[in-house]
């Protein structure tokens, strides 16, 4: 029997626990050393960096989704509604909520490959494919039964869908009629994955009355989410709109919606988890109201369209600036715009040249309403006075080398005043007068009236292109002399000068009240002051003989139609008017562009209109009087009809 | 001591061993305990409905001869007003026939009405519900709309061997296609989440702006027959509140239900004569 080990080596035991080696305590302090450092290292990324981890975190699991909120609705001065928002329903399927059925699915359709024995399969992701679109075309055939429809699936747009945005509802029918959404609403239990959305678009009551003015919107695809919570989330937006013209462009901003949304948590593999974790409902943007009227809207494109031809007619409100009426032809029915124009429409638009407002971006030499112009020159530099008699009118006169003939009352106005000199629209006084005045003097005075800038409307395409042409201008563009012919021509708004309707309404509302500058404006305050700009500086004697000419001008003058007619007769209304017919030369001759400008009651303005309307065929005498006169006439008429009882005038909007 | 613990521990383990035999168990089976339950606990359900209707004739026998006289000259009074409106309805329905034939109009769906009595009242904050005491033995199918005197009680989510349960419409899992009276413009009706013993309300969603109703201008809610299941112009209940929705688009608003919804005792379940 072997010996205790032990009792040989007593001792042995202990004396190894009982010596402390150096190496032992150095690895200690090794160990213990590593230890800290994993201890700081930990303490670190758990105190210091916990808020990094916390957002990544945070920024894996959730998903934002965005809703845009309805523009603001477009109101005329009277609260009628020119544009709003008008429902769009759809059938939507949550396809997150089909993850399972996505699932049984894909295992069937693998199944049925599989039995079928060959031995080119489709590969996995295909295979999914392929069952997500038999999910989705099951639901989309509950929806055909409902509907009695038959629509398809489109496997493509699907899977764009799933991959892109799997959050977002997958649109199945867009554009339900109300009975359609009736019977889906009624059909469709309340918790299923298939559901009615609702989405909105513009609606325009009036469909083209005044579409340059109001603008359209398109897609946007981005919409603004700076104020929604969860930035740097990874975000999944519906679709909203911007303005891309007139006012729904330039008050874009303000007609915007605030922008709602929920913030979802999300599985590794995409799908939300219910419920959200916040929820904002969108909100409607500010509404805007136009300084606009419907009833002289739709009365002067109703006048416009009569005349199958190009032009703008531009109201004014004397006192305040406030645009009453900016109407161009052609023009386009804004409801093709909603939801989207088609390529077919925009041809079309396009083929018609109704893109352009004429009213703000139309230049035309304004011919014979630009002699109030050089008559105020005239007299305020004290070239004329309004009594003088300053030539015999024989219907031609020579200037430099050529003949310059009287295109108004053919050549039987002889010796004449200011005052009959604007009622009969005489040239050959206004080529004296402008040949006195001097071509500078005549481009002062028109910057004076600011007809050489735009007027600063709210409407983005206001062009830039108008000219008052002065004897610098001519050398430093033309390189050529500037001849007395030039000012001659200048004198009776015909050469190089051109302005845009809307300045023209400007300019005659600016005379209405004896200033030189009338700032318009699309907006509609119900306080709004009356503007107040430097005086013209005409004597009361000078500003009766310039008035009285413009009054004689409707009674007895080139637009005197406007009172000897009885049709266009408006009893115990006095207006103050100048005609114009101007050339303008074309690839196939000159054509004419008669105008009309004029403001009302003579003796207390209340209200100022120009008309322009472009001649389509060369050679025709187009003339002012005739043509644009009664366009003026009639807005005249409903605004004095209106003001004398405003109830008895409200415009209906045609239904959509 | 470890038989003292297994002891104590049967219950849970007997418990587990269930779970974990229901989840290996086929699923024709899991369906069929499914399916059967509602079946095997109907009787129960039935004889109970049963018992409260003697106990309510024993009840009425319990009137005196004067009362029941007087009642009965009530209801005869309102027989009388009756059968003078349904010939009133008669005429009324051969004119709308004559003008449908005339203007090609499609005709209305056709009904069956069904009377069946109350078994059992529902009522959480989740689901409010009515079982009645026909089912499959009466034809009655799912999604059958069903009514009373005071307009539109629910509809049939589940229908069994000898009875039916009737979703309400004071509940939030039915939505319907609702119009005002007088307006053709359909608007969606829910059933709001309704306290247990509470007035009944519902959710009006998609109202038109131009719509205006309050306490003091209340306005009728009408089924409006867009849906296809329900017929048009039933009563739903009473608009008191509207108000716009922060889109801008529509408004939403509040409706009262009838107050008698919770205490119905016997409902007609309109039958589809034409089903799709």
């Amino acid at each position: 029997m072997p010996k205790n080990n032990l009792a040989e080596r007593p001792g042995s035991l202990l004396e190894s626990h009982k010596s402390y080696q150096p190496r032992v305590i150095f690895f200690y302090f090794v160990i213990a050393g590593l230890l800290a450092i994993v201890a700081a290292g930990l303490a670190y990324q758990q105190l210091f960096r916990t808020d990094i981890y916390h957002e990544r975190e945070r920024v894996q699991n959730q998903r934002r989704i965005l809703v845009p909120g309805p523009r603001g609705n477009i109101y005329d001065r009277d609260g009628r509604l020119l544009v709003g928002n008008r429902p769009r329903f759809a059938v939507v399927l949550y396809l997150d909520e089909l993850r399972a059925e996505f699932r049984r699915e894909f295992i069937r359709v693998r199944k049925n490959y599989r039995d079928t024995g060959d031995k080119e399969l489709p590969t996995s992701a295909q295979m999914e494919e392929i069952a997500r679109a038999s999910v989705v075309q099951r639901y989309l055939d509950e929806v055909n039964t409902i509907l009695r429809r038959n629509e398809q699936v489109d496997s493509a747009a699907l899977q764009r869908h799933f991959l892109r945005q799997l959050l977002l509802p997958y649109m199945l029918l867009d554009d339900l009629e109300p009975d359609e959404y009736a019977r889906l609403l009624e059909r469709l239990t309340v918790r299923s994955p298939l559901q009615v959305y609702t989405s909105s678009t513009r609606y325009y009551p009036y469909r083209s009355a005044a579409a340059h003015t109001l603008g359209y919107v398109s897609i946007n695809p981005d919409i603004d989410s700076e104020d929604f919570p969860g930035e740097g989330l990874k975000t999944f937006k519906m679709k909203g709109t911007v303005g891309r013209d007139g006012l729904e462009n330039v008050f874009d901003l303000q007609l915007q919606g605030e922008t709602g949304g929920t913030i979802f948590r999300v599985d590794p593999s995409g799908y939300k988890i219910n419920p959200p974790l916040d929820r904002r409902r969108p909100v409607q943007g500010k509404n805007l109201i136009t300084s606009l009227d419907i009833d002289l809207q739709l009365i002067a494109e109703n006048e416009l369209t009569k005349t199958e031809n190009a032009g703008a007619v531009a109201a004014i409100d004397v006192r305040t600036g406030e645009v009453l009426t900016l109407a161009s032809k052609p023009d386009y029915d804004l409801s093709e715009f909603s939801p989207r124009l088609s390529h077919a429409a925009a041809a079309d638009i396009e083929a018609r040249k109704a893109w352009t407002n004429l009213a703000v971006s139309g230049v035309f030499p304004p011919g014979s309403t630009f002699k109030i112009l050089t008559a105020i020159a005239a007299l305020d530099h004290h070239a004329v006075e309004s009594t003088d008699v300053i030539v015999d009118c024989t219907g031609v006169t020579r200037i430099g080398n050529r003949l310059f003939y009287c295109d108004n009352g053919r050549g039987v106005h002889g010796n004449i005043t200011l005052r009959d000199a604007i009622a009969h629209s005489c040239d050959i006084y206004f080529y004296e007068a402008g040949l006195r005045t001097g071509a500078d003097t005549l481009a002062a005075e028109a910057a004076r009236f600011h007809l050489d800038r735009p007027t600063g409307i709210e409407l983005p395409n206001e062009t830039t292109r108008m000219l008052i042409p002065d004897t610098v201008w001519k050398q430093r563009t033309k390189d050529e002399k500037w001849f007395p012919g030039d000012t001659a021509n200048m004198a009776i708004g015909q050469g190089f000068i051109g302005v845009t309707p809307l300045q023209m309404a400007c300019f005659v509302a600016s005379v209405a009240r004896g200033e030189i500058f009338t700032k318009p404006t699309l907006v509609h305050r119900a306080d709004t002051p009356t503007q107040h700009t430097d005086s013209i500086g005409l004597t009361p004697v000078q500003r009766t003989a310039l008035v009285g000419g413009m009054e004689g001008c409707t009674t007895e003058g080139t637009a005197d139609i406007l009172t000897t007619l009885s049709s266009l007769r408006i009893p115990g209304l006095r207006i103050a008017g100048k005609t114009g017919t101007a050339q303008i030369r074309t690839g196939t001759g000159t054509i004419n562009v008669a105008w009309f400008i004029c403001f009302a009651p003579a003796d207390n303005p209340e209200i100022a209109v120009a008309v322009a309307v472009q001649g389509d065929t060369p050679g025709e005498n187009y003339g002012g009087g005739r043509y644009a006169a009664p366009i003026a006439q009639a807005v005249l008429r409903k605004y004095f009809e209106k003001k004398q009882n405003p109830s008895a005038f409200i415009a209906l909007p045609k239904t959509s | 001591m470890s038989h003292e613990r297994l002891t104590q521990a049967r219950p849970f383990l007997t418990l587990g061993l269930v779970v974990a035999a229901w989840l290996v168990v086929p699923v024709a089976i899991k369906s069929f305990f499914r399916a059967s339950f509602f079946e095997f606990t109907a009787p129960v359900g039935v004889i109970a409905s049963y018992a409260r209707d003697l106990q309510q004739y024993w009840t009425l026998r319990l009137h005196s001869e004067s009362e029941l006289i007087e009642a009965g000259r009530d209801l005869a009074r309102l027989n009388a007003s009756y059968a003078l409106s349904v010939q009133q309805n008669t005429e009324l329905e051969a004119e709308v026939g004559r003008l449908e034939n005339l203007l090609r109009l499609p005709s209305h769906p056709d009904y069956r009405s069904e009377p069946a009595r109350v078994m059992r009242r529902d009522f959480s904050g989740w689901w409010q519900r009515l079982e009645i005491r026909k089912g499959k033995n009466f034809g009655i199918p799912v999604g059958a709309p069903v009514v009373f005197t005071g307009g539109v009680v629910g509809r049939v989510t589940e229908v069994h061997a000898y009875t039916s349960v009737v979703e309400l419409i004071s509940s939030p899992n039915l939505r319907l296609a609702a119009t005002l009276e007088g307006d053709t413009r359909p608007i969606s009706f829910q059933g709001g989440i309704n306290p247990t013993f509470g007035p009944a309300r519902a959710e009006i969603e998609f109202v038109p702006l131009d719509i205006y109703a309050s306490d003091l201008m209340p306005k009728r809610l009408v089924t409006s027959g867009l849906g296809g299941v329900f017929p048009a112009g039933l009563l739903l209940g009473t608009v008191t509140k509207v108000e716009p929705s922060t889109d801008g688009l529509f408004k939403t608003g509040e409706v009262q239900l009838d107050p008698r919804l919770s205490d119905l005792t016997e409902v007609t379940v309109l039958v589809p004569l034409n089903t799709e």
